[in-house]
């Protein structure tokens, strides 16, 4: 069943059943036999002088980010499935995209958000401007808590100026003191003997940039593959792992230098987390309706 | 005063570091707002363990606590109610580690904004947020207050700068929020501290984010004959896709306190200045620079200005920081607003806001963070004139209402504390409200730290926080 | 114990209560106390002078604790006369008869020179004056040599450290300039006085200053905090003559830096050996605002290292050292710190009592001027 896509009323979440909040589906598979609730889609509002923009939850990211790429603008949101996942799914998935180095996490791009809560009201956290410190700061909470404390309906995301030159380069070269040359670079990633680099702006720094990483550098078409498990670790943990890796005691990765997150074959083991969490999750939903994603 | 409270806070603490003397207290009783409560206690701990017996001391006496650290804020966050125990984190000024190459500082929640980024200067890095009282402010200051500053435009505001905090609960149990890897489990509990106003418990130790210092830095004053122009200008910088590290704007009274203070060369005949920096690799920024010069030309800019040197830019921006501190130059009294409004509407919602000014008879005056849409109007006033309390309280809030109707919001930077608690329903509805309440309920269900801040009364159905009498002065 | 305080009014209301002198504020950066703060200093006088909080003995504690050093009004935006409130609230303290006494003492030059001549005979003996650095036993006198400008020679500094005087003598002779010394009565320039609150006292000294220096050369100082006192004689008794007094009066690197070509230049190899870090004494920093002028008039004869510390106040104060010995040491700590990073091995500092107080822990301190001379002499 879908939400209500015109008056955001919450209307569709009235009762107390259990419901799934789903959107592309792209990084959860959503449990059998609850019922699921999607977002309405479609750009509510989009003012490039404000680089902000109003749209709903339901809509997908590619569609979002060729209408704002029109006016030269971009949402930092880097799902690994663009084509299918929404913008409600990844920023409550929370998943940062290979660009975080540079952009920051999912969470700094969320402004505002209406959701719809567990008694089937809809809430609205944040604002839509820029910079707000009006009150107690949901839109963090609710990035990354997987539907868990309300289903998103509709949001407004920061938007940025789109780079004039975006160029992916791969060479075999520590990639610490890569990161270290390079002011801001987008993102670099390391396999444990390949470092690959985005740079992102204006051209000819770009090119600097580039000349700067030496000769060992070449153009790559793109990022290399990614295992399909994400691993939150220390960006100091990172040597250590790829020594147990070329020590062949641990399998394949592609991580995220500076940023910690790391792209492997199996999943992390799950940790555990202070009990205030769940006093959060208990307030928001306190029967329990949402399936946790 | 509770002698039995203040005995057992000696006993956990010592008897310098707890103070009862009545004009001691007194000066705990306000922040840089002009909101005045009451201190009951204040102590000084020096660590974690300090930090948790003081809490549950008040905890048993139940008493509730409100964290201060420099008392620069300004919306009467640190300002106590009811004989709180005031817990002032001044000694608590280390910075615990600086780690290069994770790019990462541990330090305990006292320690001065500037002074963190001084101390990693040499390393070429910088704490980014950089609020104007960035000299005087403690970074658990910031933490509780999700400051902002210039800067924050492009480098985003406190909450994109803390990694992890490690907080004492309400009841006096210890946890950490957050982490050093990216996605730490659970709830984003840091960023809903972040920005909770002492309400959810106090930061003891804070992980920050440290950021390279940019290879180049361009700043430009660009002075204009009509507030409109300058106004229209930011607008069009934006909208011509250029994101400024810093794009602040002041209007004419402001410009001539401020450079009668800092003699910068600031045009003392202008009716509105805008102050851009641009910064990031040297080509960028220039072309930056070219583009901004062109736009604000374009909206009338009569000269723009690019710093000559380091000295000149800190000189241009000790003159923009100090702007408020200046006001005592025009008057002994100022109230200040922090209101946002969508960036497009910022020259209709400046033209209303001097309008109401004028109407309450009243001087005004708008320095403020335009990138971000951040305005500060800024009425200032001498107390002691009869009945200028009620204007300008009654201008204030049609700037605020205002301000929403432009599709806006209460606060940017300063935070909602006491003094913007009672709009908050004019942004929210009692269900927005009610979510609010539910976080800080789960931090602090017996409602003990700081408690009536930012959350009018009754935001939780059943909840029966009462107005804080004589609280406005 | 009471008493009443009469601010001026506007001057009380003149902060608005913004933070930013807070870390400026040697001793608030060492307390952490907001009663040891400028704004919390001030808060305490509106409270007692406006709410009839009482006047107590915690109100002049809290007093007492400000070394004057006047960096909250370097800092202060609004530039709230702070000085000027501090000395008005301490005008109004009930001050205890020893206090008054020890200002009579250095009101009355043969009688300091009296005292500090059997303290240092105790010294030598081996009893141990705490708050006092070592003392000479006799000092050679000061001779004039022309009529170009005066030389202030004051109490304390010409007392425990004529040889100071006669370097900047030295110094001042090579550039060209005759030196005159004051007639009789310039024993003292009044500044402990103003600072404790003791005006009327400080009035009678100022007075009499003032009729030593005949004639309208220019007066230069080599101690900041009489220069400051000085050059506020114009305010302290408000009459045409004494702003005319105090327009004469320059702090002698002040002077010289307008100078400069006049003195010899050295060779690199006859420059001064360790390199010198510069201490900015309070009241030329922030009272006198004439600092950077030591550095001109240093630079060409040695290298010259800036500390980190924005030029936070010693401590000395004053007599603050012997009042606040606790709080002093403290403040002098953060100084030292900052000396060591720093890694000089000289400190100048333009102002005997914060020659004094680093020196008593251990550092090479001497005044601008003497490293000046001593390259000159060494030439």
């Amino acid at each position: 069943m879908d939400l209500n896509g015109d008056d955001l009323s919450g209307d569709g979440l009235s009762g107390d059943d259990p419901v799934v909040a789903v959107g592309g589906c792209t990084q959860f598979t959503p449990p059998a036999g609850v019922r699921q609730v999607r977002a309405p889609a479609g750009i509510v509002a989009y003012e490039p002088a404000e680089m902000t923009v109003r749209v709903r939850a339901g809509t997908v990211v590619a569609e979002l980010a060729e209408a704002l790429a029109a006016h030269g603008q971009m949402a930092a949101l880097d799902p690994a499935v663009p084509d299918a996942a929404t913008v409600g799914g990844v920023l409550a998935a929370g998943e940062s995209g290979l660009r975080r180095l540079r952009y920051g996490p999912v969470r700094d791009t969320l402004l505002e958000a209406r959701f719809v809560s567990a008694e089937g009201r809809m809430v609205k956290a944040g604002g839509p401007v820029v910079k707000n410190v009006s009150g107690f700061d949901l839109c963090r909470l609710l990035v990354g808590s997987r539907g868990t404390l309300g289903v998103l309906a509709e949001v407004v995301v920061r938007l940025q100026p789109r780079p004039a030159v975006s160029r992916w380069l791969m060479g075999a070269a520590d990639p610490f003191a890569v990161r270290r040359r390079l002011y801001r670079p987008s993102s670099v990633l390391w396999d444990g003997e390949i470092t690959w680099v985005l740079l992102e702006g204006h051209p000819s720094d770009v090119s600097a940039e580039a000349s700067a990483l030496g000769r060992g550098f070449v153009d790559a078409v793109g990022p290399p593959p990614r295992p399909p498990h994400r691993w939150s670790m220390r960006p100091s943990a990172l040597p250590a792992l790829a020594a147990s890796a070329s020590a062949g005691l641990d399998g394949a990765f592609v991580a995220e230098v500076g940023v910690g997150t790391v792209h492997r074959d199996r999943p992390q083991p799950v940790r555990p987390v202070d009990p205030l969490h769940e006093r959060v999750r208990a307030l928001f939903d306190p029967g329990r309706r949402f399936a946790a994603a | 005063m509770d002698e039995r409270l203040a005995a057992d806070l000696v006993a956990v603490l010592d008897k310098r570091r707890v103070r009862v003397e009545s004009l001691e207290l007194a000066l705990y009783a306000r922040d840089a707002s002009v909101i005045e409560g009451r201190a009951g206690v204040v102590v000084f701990p020096n660590s974690t363990d300090e930090v948790q017996a003081v809490v549950r001391v008040a905890r048993a006496h139940g008493v509730p606590i409100v964290p201060r650290g420099s008392g620069t804020g300004l919306a009467g966050g640190s300002v106590p109610l009811d004989g709180a125990v005031v817990i002032v984190t001044t000694h608590m000024d280390r910075i615990l580690e600086i780690d290069e190459e994770e790019r990462v500082a541990w330090v305990q929640p006292g320690v001065l904004n500037l002074d963190l980024s001084r101390a990693v200067a040499h390393l070429g890095l910088h704490f980014a947020p950089d609020p104007s009282s960035q000299q005087s402010c403690t970074i658990g200051g910031n933490v509780a207050n999700n400051s902002g500053g210039p800067h924050c435009l492009a480098y985003g505001v406190t909450s994109a700068h803390v990694l992890a905090v490690e907080v004492v609960l309400p009841d006096g149990s210890l946890t950490m929020l957050g982490g050093l890897d990216p996605d730490p489990p659970g709830y984003d509990l840091r960023g809903a501290f972040v920005g909770s106003e002492g309400t959810m418990g106090i930061a003891t130790r804070i992980a920050v984010r440290l950021t390279p210092l940019p290879p180049a830095v361009r700043t430009m004053l660009a002075d204009f004959p009509t507030v409109e122009g300058a106004a229209a200008a930011v607008s069009g910088i934006i909208a011509a896709g250029i994101l400024p590290a810093a794009l602040e704007m002041m209007d004419a009274e402001i410009t001539r306190a401020v450079e009668a203070y800092v003699h910068a060369g600031f045009p003392t005949d202008a009716a509105a200045v805008l102050l851009v920096e641009v910064d990031g690799l040297p080509d960028g920024v220039d072309a930056a620079t070219v583009q901004i010069d062109e736009v604000c030309r374009d909206h009338g800019a009569r000269h723009v200005r690019v710093a000559a040197d380091l000295a000149e830019r800190a000189l241009l921006w000790k003159g923009r920081k100090s702007a408020f501190g200046a006001i005592a130059r025009i008057a002994p009294n100022y109230y200040l607003h922090d209101a946002v409004v969508p960036r497009t509407r910022l020259v209709e919602v400046l033209t209303k806001v001097y309008e109401i000014a004028e109407r309450h008879s009243l001087v005004m005056m708008n320095v403020f963070h335009a990138g971000d849409g951040n305005l500060h109007p800024l009425i200032v006033f001498d107390r002691r004139v009869e009945g200028v309390m009620e204007r300008v309280h009654a201008a204030g809030t049609e700037i605020i209402e205002a301000c929403v109707a432009a599709g806006g919001v209460l606060s940017g930077e300063h935070g909602i504390g006491l003094e913007k608690r009672d709009f908050m329903h004019l942004i929210f509805s009692p269900d927005d409200l009610d979510a609010q309440a539910r976080l800080r309920e789960a931090f602090d269900p017996n409602g003990t730290c700081n408690p009536q801040k930012v959350l009018p009364a009754g935001a939780r159905c059943g909840d029966l926080q009462r107005i804080p009498e004589g609280a406005w002065i | 114990m009471t008493f009443r305080l009469e601010l001026d009014d506007d001057e009380l209301s003149s902060c608005v209560s913004c933070g930013l002198c807070l870390p400026h504020c040697p001793t608030y950066r060492t307390t952490g106390d907001e009663s040891a703060s400028p704004r919390g200093r001030i808060a305490a006088m509106r409270a007692v002078q406006w709410a009839g909080a009482p006047a107590d003995d915690s109100f002049t504690a809290f007093m007492e604790r400000c070394v004057q050093c006047r960096a909250c009004e370097t800092a202060c935006p609004s530039s709230v006369p702070f000085g000027r409130l501090m000395e008005g609230a301490r005008a109004a303290l009930l001050h205890p008869w020893w206090k008054r006494l020890a200002y009579r003492v250095v009101g009355s030059h043969r009688l300091l020179v009296l005292l500090s001549t059997v303290a240092a005979l105790l010294q030598r003996a081996g009893v141990r004056l705490p708050g006092l650095p070592r003392l000479p036993l006799r000092q050679a006198p000061l001779h004039a040599s022309g009529t170009d400008v005066y030389l202030f020679t004051g109490c304390v500094m010409d007392a425990w450290s004529r040889s100071t005087h006669a370097a900047v003598q030295r110094v001042l002779e090579a550039a060209g300039a005759g030196v005159a010394l004051p007639g009789r009565g310039a024993d003292c320039c009044g500044a402990l006085s103003v600072h404790a609150g003791l005006s009327d006292h400080a009035r009678q000294l100022a007075a009499r200053t003032m009729r030593a220096f005949p004639g309208d050369a220019p007066i230069l100082v080599d101690a900041a905090g009489c220069g400051a006192a000085l050059k506020d004689y114009g305010h302290l008794l408000g009459t045409a003559e004494a702003e005319a007094f105090s327009a004469r009066v320059l702090d002698v690197s002040e002077w010289l830096a307008a100078r400069m070509d006049r003195l010899p230049a050295v060779e690199p190899s006859a420059r001064f050996g360790p390199s010198v870090a510069v201490q900015d004494p309070c009241h030329l920093r922030h009272v006198q605002r004439a600092h950077e002028h030591v550095r001109t008039v240093l630079r060409p004869f040695a290298d010259v290292i800036e500390l980190d510390d924005e030029g936070m106040c010693c401590g000395a104060g004053g007599a603050y050292s012997v009042q606040q010995p606790e709080l002093s040491t403290a403040i002098r700590d953060r100084k030292l710190s900052a000396v060591a990073r720093s890694g000089a091995k000289v400190v100048a500092s333009a102002n005997p009592g914060c020659a004094f107080h680093l020196a008593g822990a251990g550092l090479d301190v001497r005044h601008p001027l003497e490293i000046v001379d001593e390259v000159l002499r060494g030439r």
